[in-house]
């Protein structure tokens, strides 16, 4: 069994140049940025979303992901393409949770290994930013005396 | 014509399911598809939706065929 087996994703794509998963299961961005490091690179980016305690003003409880998972895995995996096609960097991981998430727990991680960390930095910038507009997940905002799904904007 | 329809998320609580069966014409467009969807509950059209055939964002334009796996949500809000 392979070190990523043992993780036990709920869904994922994998390829040489990256992976790209869903799972309920807690993250852990160094873990997930080390999981593959190409000998030619000198700099992972990272970014570990996690879930705010407040938004405009609005105390949130907890949040709620909900994904149409094989849809969302192949929207990721074309992002994730599209990265390694525009920017200079060798390894893009993409990886999101759904379920009940507590304040503070991360929510999506992305990791970006590339030879020199501009490009990374760019990238991954580029990756969360299409993320939000184009994978399809949903999160719902609990509160205290209520609950909302976000809706965010619509993909051009 | 049957195919199975998903909703996610404030769509699912709108229509008050996640996945319906539901038959169409033969040869009817994905556009003609989702009309006919948003209008047989027309709570949805309180929201700003996005549409997919088969997992892929769909057009519109495209035909539908027996067997296929459409999907009704509102803009993506993952992250």
């Amino acid at each position: 069994m392979s070190h990523e087996e043992i993780r036990n994703p709920k869904s994922e794509i994998r390829n040489p140049n990256g992976f790209c998963e869903i799972t309920t299961a807690p993250l852990d961005v160094g873990a997930i940025a080390r999981r593959t490091v190409p000998v030619n690179c000198g700099a992972i980016v990272t970014l570990d979303g996690f879930v705010r305690q407040f938004t405009k003003g609005r105390e949130t409880d907890y949040l709620v992901y909900e994904a149409y998972e094989p849809m969302a895995l192949k929207e990721m995996e074309k992002l994730a393409a599209r990265a390694r096609e525009e920017f200079a960097i060798e390894h893009v991981a993409i990886v999101h949770r759904t379920g009940r998430l507590e304040i503070g727990e991360t929510s999506v991680v992305i990791a970006v290994a590339a030879p020199h960390r501009r490009a990374a930095f760019e990238a991954c910038e580029w990756l969360i930013k299409e993320l939000k507009r184009t994978v399809p997940i949903w999160k719902k905002e609990v509160y205290a005396d209520g609950e909302t799904w976000i809706e965010g904007e619509t993909p051009a | 014509m049957r195919v199975s329809v998903l909703f996610f998320g404030a769509t699912a609580d709108e229509v008050g399911a996640r996945e319906l069966e539901i038959d169409f014409p033969e040869n009817a467009s994905a556009g003609a598809a989702f009309a006919e969807i948003v209008e047989k509950y027309p709570r949805l059209a309180n929201h700003k939706l996005l549409f997919a055939i088969n997992q892929e964002y769909a057009s519109g334009d495209e035909a539908i065929r027996d067997g296929d796996e459409l999907a009704v949500f509102t803009a993506v809000s993952g992250g």
